[in-house]
């Protein structure tokens, strides 16, 4: 493939992805997506939460799973970084803590797929010890 | 942190969450002189002279969630082991630059990073804010920008196709323009 170098030739590939899917539509249509956020404060960077939101933004359209990937701030679970809060439509939003690739593969497959539960699930109830 | 993208994601996120709506990310290098500044420039909400004074201390943070705020003591101690320092300038409703220089012919010097992968996750993960990104390396210079993008018809990155294609078109030149580096750095 050839390589990208200049604005025009990001264009064109623009172009070329327009015509594959109609972006707009997708993300008009937040609000029945499967949403996912990545923690990324110092914590989350620290341990990796960037290989962990790539996998995510890459994996998901691999399997045709229509999702927003976003960001957010540090929840308070800094043990357990990375986590990621994921939203599937009609459920309560479920915190998973530990998070990397393989276990991101787990909530994909298990979670997101079928909404079965998986283990790392972070209790809404839980408080930090200060 | 063990590298400058990883500082330019964190300090990044401290301008999103004072609600910023541009965010101005530089890294601004002198091969000659073997000096890096790294700096953000944002319009979020800004702080008063005295929360400035307290940033550098490790136990404050404006989050209630935990009691340690690291992002700012980190980006500091990286850079005053290279003998460089952190300036930080702030008001409040006008918004915030802070502004970490480095000696990169320092051992203790951090290497760049990730800089395109991070800043496509920046993009994505924060589609309402207006990113500008500049590598300044003497007089040759790498400029990428939200709006800028816009213009050329790409304005939505969610697609992974598009993201990595962001991706490479920044590594692509980033790497000619480290090319130019006449002399060696720990940079990279």
């Amino acid at each position: 493939m050839e390589k990208i170098k200049t604005l025009a030739d990001l264009k064109r590939k623009q172009e070329a992805v327009k015509s594959q899917v109609n972006l707009r539509d997708r993300a008009s249509r937040a609000e029945n997506l499967v949403q996912i956020k990545v923690a990324m404060a110092t914590c989350g960077i620290a341990s990796g939460a960037k290989e962990v939101m790539e996998y995510f933004v890459e994996e998901l359209e691999k399997r045709n799973i229509e999702a927003v990937v976003t960001q957010t701030g540090c929840m308070g679970y800094c043990y357990a970084e990375p986590t990621v809060e994921v939203k599937l439509q009609d459920a309560e939003p479920i915190v998973f803590g530990y998070v990397d690739t393989k276990k991101a593969n787990e909530i994909i497959e298990r979670y997101i797929k079928t909404g079965e539960l998986v283990d790392g699930i972070i209790p809404k109830n839980y408080e930090t010890i200060n | 942190m063990v590298d400058l993208a990883m500082h330019m994601m964190d300090i990044a996120q401290n301008s999103i969450r004072a609600e910023a709506k541009n965010i101005e990310i530089s890294f601004i290098e002198n091969n000659t002189e073997n000096t890096l500044i790294f700096a953000v420039k944002d319009d979020g909400t800004g702080m008063s002279p005295e929360t400035v004074a307290k940033l550098s201390d490790p136990f404050f943070t404006s989050r209630t969630t935990r009691k340690v705020g690291l992002g700012v003591p980190f980006l500091k101690m990286t850079c005053e082991q290279t003998d460089g320092k952190l300036e930080i300038k702030s008001e409040p409703g006008i918004g915030t630059e802070i502004r970490a220089s480095y000696n990169t012919n320092h051992p203790d010097c951090i290497p760049l990073g990730d800089l395109a992968g991070y800043m496509i996750l920046l993009l994505i993960g924060n589609p309402g804010i207006n990113f500008k990104f500049l590598y300044q390396l003497d007089d040759e210079k790498f400029e990428l920008s939200t709006a800028e993008l816009a213009e050329n018809g790409i304005d939505d990155l969610s697609s992974a196709e598009m993201s990595s294609a962001v991706k490479e078109f920044m590594n692509e030149n980033l790497k000619e323009l480290f090319g130019k580096r006449e002399k060696e750095s720990f940079l990279c």
